[in-house]
C-alpha cells in the first residue's frame, strides 16, 4: 500500500468534510460581524507572533516579559510622558515603555486565555463525560464535587494564592503521583473494566509510594504571580464546562446510534471517542471561545487591583494599574490619558474579537440552521 | 355539482427558496372539498399533501411562498380567496371556520399547560362574547349582577380592545367565565369520547397516551364548531386498534357535526375505510380525483394503479414501483411520473398532462385518457 | 430443522425510581415471562402494539439489556438442547444443568464471550435518521462493527464495506458521504449494511420499514427476503404493521403487555386467530377495500400501564369473553393443534 494511494484515499475521504467546511465558511463570510471578529483575532495573533520583531527585546534583559525602563532621558521624573517618536505609545510612570508592554501583553493575553480555557476544557470534558455516560452513583459523586468547587469565590481564591504561595514551590512529585494513581485506580475499580490497565496503575502507585521514602522526586516550580492567578482561575473555572458537557452527553447518550455502536461491539471508551465526543463538543467550543475573552478580562481586573502580575510584567491590566496614581486631578487625567486608553483599547478589542468569533461559531455550528 | 364546495384549491403553486435551490413543491394543484364529505388526500413523502393543507390555512413556513393560484373558502361572508385575506380575517378563520389536526399530537400540545387551559384558549379566542354573555346570565341569576365582576364582563363585551379593558382582563378574577368555559370544554371532550373528562381536563400532555392526546387535539379543533376539518395524518403514529377508534370517531364527526373533512394519509387501507372521495397526489400535482369506489375499482392514472398494486399481499409478495420520487429542484419537464411509468409516451416528456374529467366526476391527469391536442 | 434461538421464561423489568434516595419503587414489567423458539433460517414475526414489550424483547435477546430473569440459548447444538430440556423436566437443580446453562446461556455472558456473540447477532433499527451517527462517514459507520470486533481494519475493512454496500444496492461513492445526504430508504440500506457486514446468523429487524415511504417499503422488504436466502439469515421481524408481517414471516407471535398470547404459523394465525386480542388486532387493520367497511372499532379502551398490569389474564379488562377465572389466574400457552399455541381460558377450557 504505497504512499500515493493512501494520500488519494485520504483526499477522497475528506471531500464531504471539506464540503461541510466550505459551507461553514460561506456562512461566516456572509456575516460581517463574525468576519470582523475573526479579523481582529487574527491581527492579534499576528502581533503576538511577530512580537520579537515589532518590539525587540533589549539585549540586557533577563526575561522578555519584563518591560524595559527608559533610563536615559528624564531619569529624575517618574511622570508618564505622552507619545513621542522614541516611545511610540508614550511611557507610563517610572518610564516604562507602553508600546513594548502592549505588544508583549498580547502574548500574555493569549497565554492566559488559552491555558485557562484549555485546561478547564480538558478537565471538564473528562469529568462531565464520565458523569453523564455512567450515571448513577458516579454521576452523583462527581457532580457534588463539582458543586463544591463552584462554591469557591474565584477572584478571592486568586488573591489568596498570590499572597500566600511563595514564588518558589518545591513540589513533591512522588506524593502527587501517589495521589493521582490512587484516584485513577479507584476510578477504574468503580467503572469495572480493563483489569490489565488497573494492574499497571497499581504498579506505578507502588513505585511512587516507594520513591517517597527512598528517592523523593522534588520539582522546584518557579511561579510568577501571573501563573498563580492562572492556576486559581483554572481551579474554579472548570465546573462550568463540566455542566454543559454533561448536559450534552446526556442528550446524545440515548440516541439510537450509540446503542447501535454498542451492538456492534464497541467498548465504552470506543463509543465515547467515536460517537459521543464528535457530536457534543461543538456547543462547548462556542462557550470556550466566549470564555477566553472573559478570562482575559478577569485577569486584567486582578492585575488592576494589584494582585495580578508583578509590577513590571508585560500585561495590559498591569499597565493600567500603574496609571491609577496619575488620574486624581482633571488636568493630570487629560495629560496622561494615553497610559490607560491605549492598553484599554487593546483589552476591549481583544475581548470583543473573541465574543464576535464565539457568536459567529454559534451561528455557523447550529445544526438546525445549517441545511435550510 | 349539487353539493357546494367548501374549500376549493385552484391551480396552487408553492415554491420553497432554500440554499440548495428553488423547490417547486406544488405545481398547479386542484383540490375541491365538498360539503359534508370526507376527502382523502393520498400521496407519499414529497408529494405536497401537507403543503397543500398548510396553504389552505396560510401556514406555509418560510422559506416557502405561495406563488400563484387561488384558494376559495366558504365562510360567513360568502366565497373568499384565502390568499387575498388580511391578517385579521385569517386569524378569525383559523380555528373557527377551518381547523387542523396534526400527526404527532403531543408535539402540538404545549407541555406546560393543562388540557383545559389549552382548549379554553381556543374557545376564548373565537367565542369570547358568547361566553361573556353566558357568564353575565349566570351572575344575574345568582343576583350578583351588580358586582365588580359583572361590570368587568360588561366592559369587556363593550370595548374589548381598549387598554383599560385589557388590563382588567389580566388582573381581575374571572371565575364565572372560567366555569362556563370549563363546562364547554368538558362537553367537547365528551363529544370525542374521552372517558372521565373532568379528570382529563386537569392532566398535562405528557400524561396522556397517544390515542388520548389525539382525541384532545381533535377536541381542540372542534371547540369552535368549524365547518372544515383538515387532518394531516392523525393516525400514522398510533397503534392499529387506537387508529380504528379514531377512524370511528372521525366518521361520527361527519355524521353528527356535519363537518367536511380533508383527511391526509398515505395508508390506502384508511382511505378505503373512511373516505368518500379520494385525491391522489404525486410530486406536487394531483394526478387523480374520484369517488372512493371508483379509485379502488377502476383506477385510471398509472401511479394510482401502481400504488394499489404495491399493497402487500400474502400471495403475491411485495411489488414496488421502480425508481425513486423525482427531486423537486429543477423538476423534469412534462409529466413528473414519466420515468417510472410503464405507459410513458413521447408527449409525456414534453408537456405536463392537463387535469381532465375523464369519466363523470372522475378526474385524471394522464395522456392515456386524452388531453394531448 | 434446528432452533437458533431458544428463550425460556425471559423477564426484563425496568425499575421506576422514586423518593428522595431514588430507590426502586416499582418495576415496569416490559417483558414478563416469554418462552419461544426461533428456527434457523426462518423469519419470525413479533407483533403487538406500543407498550407490549416487543422492542424490549428483541433488544434483550441481543443483550443490549441484561435480562432480569430467564435464559436465552443461542446456537446450541441439537443434542445439548434435548439434554437441557430433559434435565429441566427431571432434575432442575442438577449441577450439570447449571454448568450447561453457564456455557450456553447468553444471558450471563460478559466480556469476550459477549463480544464474540455480537458478531453473530445484529439489529436494524426503526429510524434510520437517528440510528446512524450524523457526523460519521458511511464508510466508517459500516466498518465500525469490523473494527470493534477485531475482524478487519484499514484496507481489508474497506473491501468488505464495498462488498456489502453493493449488495444492498448502493453505489461505491456512497462510502464517502454523510448520512444526511441520503434519502430515508437509502439510509436504511446503510443500516442494513452495517448489520450484515460481520456476517451474523441472527438479525433483529425492529420495525425497519415504519419510518420509510410506502413505495420504498416494498423495495426494502424484497431486499430482506433476498438477503435472507443468500446469506442464510434468521430474522426476528418486529412490527405493528400486520399486513407486512403477514407477507414476510413464516411464523408469527402476538404480544400483549409483556406476554405472548398466541403464536403459530403465519397462515394459521391470520386465517384463524383464536385469542380475542389477536382477533381484535387483525380486525382493526384497515382493509384497502371500500366495500368492506366496519362500523364499530373492534377493540375499545387503552392498553394498561405495564407498571401495574391487571391481575390474572392481562387482557381481561378489555376482553369480550372474560370470565371469572380470567381475573384470578394467568393462562399459559397451550397447544391448540396444528402448531398453534394460545394462552386463553376461553379457547382451551378443557386444557386449563
Amino acid at each position: 500500500m504505497n504512499v500515493r494511494s493512501r494520500f488519494e484515499e485520504f483526499k477522497v475521504s475528506m471531500r464531504p468534510r471539506v464540503k461541510e467546511w466550505k459551507f461553514m465558511f460561506l456562512r461566516i463570510r456572509k456575516n460581517t460581524l463574525a468576519l470582523a471578529g475573526l479579523v481582529i483575532i487574527l491581527c492579534f495573533a499576528a502581533i503576538g507572533m511577530l512580537a520579537p520583531i515589532l518590539a525587540p527585546v533589549p539585549p540586557d534583559s533577563l526575561d522578555a516579559f519584563k518591560i524595559p525602563k527608559d533610563t536615559e532621558i528624564n531619569v529624575l521624573t517618574p511622570n508618564p510622558t505622552p507619545p513621542t517618536l522614541r516611545h511610540i505609545f508614550g511611557t507610563t510612570d517610572q518610564q516604562y515603555d507602553l508600546y513594548y508592554a502592549c505588544i508583549w501583553g498580547t502574548l500574555t493575553a493569549f497565554r492566559t486565555g488559552l491555558t485557562v480555557v484549555g485546561i478547564s476544557l480538558i478537565v471538564g470534558l473528562l469529568i462531565g463525560t464520565l458523569a453523564a455516560y455512567y450515571g448513577g452513583m458516579l454521576d452523583e459523586v462527581l457532580m457534588r464535587f463539582t458543586d463544591i468547587i463552584i462554591a469557591f469565590p474565584g477572584l478571592i481564591l486568586a488573591m489568596a494564592l498570590v499572597i500566600a504561595f511563595p514564588a518558589k514551590i518545591p513540589i513533591n512529585m512522588s506524593m502527587l503521583f501517589v495521589v493521582i494513581f490512587a484516584l485513577v485506580s479507584f476510578l477504574l475499580l468503580a467503572l469495572g473494566f480493563s483489569k490489565k490497565l488497573l494492574l499497571v496503575i497499581q504498579g506505578l502507585l507502588m513505585l511512587s509510594l516507594l520513591s517517597i521514602f527512598y528517592y523523593p522526586l522534588i520539582l522546584d516550580l518557579n511561579l510568577t504571580r501571573l501563573d498563580k492567578v492562572l492556576i486559581a482561575i483554572t481551579l474554579v473555572g472548570w465546573p462550568g464546562y463540566t455542566r454543559v458537557i454533561r448536559g450534552e452527553v446526556l442528550r446524545v447518550k440515548n440516541e439510537d446510534y450509540i446503542e447501535a455502536s454498542k451492538a456492534s461491539g464497541s467498548t465504552d471508551f470506543g463509543t465515547i471517542f467515536k460517537h459521543i465526543w464528535p457530536n457534543t463538543v461543538y456547543p462547548i467550543l462556542i462557550v470556550a471561545t466566549l470564555d477566553i475573552g472573559s478570562i482575559v478580562l478577569s485577569a486584567a481586573a486582578l492585575s488592576f487591583l494589584g494582585i495580578g502580575a508583578e509590577p513590571d510584567y508585560a500585561d495590559w491590566g498591569q499597565i493600567i494599574q500603574r496609571s491609577r496614581a496619575w488620574m486624581s486631578r482633571p488636568e493630570q487625567l487629560i495629560g496622561n490619558m494615553h497610559t490607560f486608553l491605549i492598553p484599554g483599547l487593546f483589552i476591549t478589542s481583544f475581548v470583543m474579537g473573541w465574543n464576535l468569533l464565539g457568536d459567529a461559531l454559534r451561528d455557523v455550528l447550529d445544526p438546525t440552521l445549517r441545511r435550510r | 355539482m349539487s353539493l357546494a364546495t367548501v374549500v376549493e384549491v385552484k391551480d396552487l403553486k408553492v415554491n420553497f427558496y432554500t440554499y440548495a435551490g428553488v423547490v417547486e413543491a406544488l405545481d398547479g394543484v386542484n383540490v375541491s372539498l365538498r360539503e359534508g364529505e370526507i376527502l382523502g388526500l393520498v400521496g407519499e413523502t414529497g408529494s405536497g399533501k401537507s403543503v397543500t393543507s398548510l396553504s389552505v390555512m396560510m401556514l406555509v413556513p418560510p422559506p416557502g411562498r405561495i406563488e400563484g393560484g387561488a384558494i376559495y373558502v366558504q365562510n360567513d361572508s360568502g366565497r373568499e380567496d384565502v390568499l387575498l385575506m388580511n391578517d385579521a380575517s385569517l386569524r378569525s378563520m383559523r380555528g373557527k371556520d377551518i381547523a387542523m389536526i396534526f400527526q404527532e399530537p403531543r408535539a402540538y400540545l404545549n407541555p406546560v399547560y393543562t388540557v383545559e387551559d389549552q382548549i379554553s384558549e381556543v374557545i376564548l379566542v373565537h367565542r369570547k362574547p358568547e361566553f361573556l354573555k353566558n357568564a353575565l346570565e349566570v351572575l344575574k341569576k345568582k343576583r350578583r349582577g351588580g358586582t365588580v365582576e359583572a361590570s368587568n364582563y360588561r366592559r369587556m363585551l363593550r370595548n374589548p380592545r381598549s387598554l383599560g379593558v385589557r388590563f382588567i382582563q389580566k388582573f381581575s378574577s374571572k371565575k364565572t367565565l372560567k366555569n362556563e368555559v370549563r363546562k364547554e370544554v368538558t362537553k367537547v371532550l365528551k363529544s370525542v369520547e374521552i372517558p372521565d373528562p373532568e379528570r382529563v381536563c386537569r392532566m398535562y400532555p405528557h400524561e396522556l397516551s397517544g390515542g388520548m392526546a389525539q382525541r384532545v387535539l381533535i377536541a381542540m379543533a372542534l371547540a369552535c364548531n368549524p365547518k372544515v376539518l383538515i387532518a394531516d395524518e392523525p393516525t400514522t403514529n398510533l397503534d392499529v386498534t387506537v387508529q380504528a377508534q379514531i377512524l370511528t370517531l372521525v366518521r361520527l364527526l361527519k355524521r353528527d357535526f356535519k363537518s367536511s373533512i380533508l383527511y391526509i394519509t398515505h395508508d390506502l387501507g384508511v382511505v378505503a375505510q373512511l373516505c368518500d372521495r379520494v385525491a391522489v397526489m404525486y410530486a406536487g400535482n394531483v394526478v387523480e380525483t374520484a369517488d372512493v369506489f371508483e379509485i379502488f375499482g377502476s383506477p385510471f392514472h398509472p401511479y394510482t394503479r401502481a400504488l394499489l398494486e404495491s399493497i402487500p399481499n400474502p400471495e403475491k409478495g411485495f411489488k414496488s414501483i421502480p425508481g425513486i420520487v423525482p427531486g423537486l429542484i429543477n423538476p423534469i419537464s412534462g409529466c413528473r411520473f414519466r420515468d417510472r411509468c410503464s405507459y410513458a409516451m413521447e408527449i409525456c416528456q414534453k408537456v405536463k398532462p392537463p387535469f381532465l374529467e375523464v369519466k363523470k366526476d372522475h378526474f385524471a391527469a394522464c395522456y392515456l385518457y386524452g388531453g394531448s391536442q | 430443522m434446528s432452533y437458533l434461538v431458544q428463550i425460556r421464561n425471559l423477564r426484563k423489568y425496568f425499575p421506576v425510581l422514586g423518593g428522595v434516595l431514588r430507590r426502586s419503587v416499582a418495576n415496569v414489567k416490559a417483558v414478563d415471562g416469554v418462552s419461544i423458539d426461533v428456527l434457523k433460517g426462518e423469519c419470525f414475526g413479533l407483533v403487538g402494539e406500543s407498550g407490549c414489550g416487543k422492542t424490549t424483547l428483541g433488544k434483550t435477546i441481543l443483550r443490549l439489556y441484561k435480562p432480569s430473569m430467564g435464559h436465552i440459548f443461542f446456537g446450541v447444538p441439537g443434542d445439548v438442547v434435548n439434554e437441557i430440556n430433559a434435565l429441566e423436566n427431571s432434575n432442575p437443580k442438577s449441577r450439570r444443568l447449571r454448568r450447561l446453562r453457564e456455557q450456553y446461556d447468553i444471558s450471563t455472558y460478559r466480556g469476550r464471550d459477549l463480544l464474540l456473540l455480537r458478531r453473530k447477532m445484529q439489529i436494524v433499527y426503526q429510524d434510520p435518521t437517528t440510528s446512524l451517527d450524523p457526523r460519521m462517514l458511511v464508510k466508517d459507520i459500516i466498518a465500525e462493527p469490523l473494527v470493534a470486533q477485531g475482524i478487519a481494519k484499514g484496507e481489508e475493512a474497506k473491501k468488505m464495506v464495498l462488498e456489502i454496500l453493493n449488495r444492498v444496492g448502493l453505489s461505491d461513492q456512497a462510502m464517502y458521504r454523510f448520512p444526511h445526504e441520503f434519502s430515508g430508504g437509502q439510509r436504511q440500506r446503510v443500516a442494513i449494511a452495517r448489520a450484515l457486514v460481520s456476517r451474523p446468523d441472527f438479525v433483529i429487524l425492529d420495525e425497519p420499514t415504519s419510518a420509510v415511504d410506502v413505495s420504498v417499503r416494498a423495495q426494502l422488504l424484497n431486499l430482506f427476503t433476498d438477503l435472507q436466502k443468500e446469506y442464510g439469515l434468521t430474522y426476528m421481524f418486529i412490527s405493528h404493521d400486520l399486513s407486512i408481517v403477514e407477507c414476510i414471516s413464516h411464523r408469527v407471535a402476538i404480544m400483549y403487555l409483556g406476554k405472548i398470547v398466541e403464536y403459530s404459523l403465519t397462515e394459521e394465525i391470520f386465517k384463524k386467530p383464536l385469542h380475542p386480542y389477536s382477533q381484535a388486532l387483525i380486525a382493526s387493520v384497515p382493509v384497502p377495500d371500500p366495500t368492506q367497511r366496519k362500523e364499530r372499532p373492534p377493540l375499545t379502551g387503552e392498553v394498561p400501564s405495564p407498571v401495574n398490569p391487571p391481575a390474572g389474564c392481562r387482557f381481561h379488562p378489555r376482553c369480550p369473553l372474560a370470565m371469572n377465572i380470567c381475573k384470578q389466574k394467568e393462562p399459559q400457552l397451550v397447544d391448540a393443534g396444528n402448531q398453534h399455541y394460545v394462552a386463553c381460558f376461553a379457547v382451551n377450557p378443557e386444557k386449563n
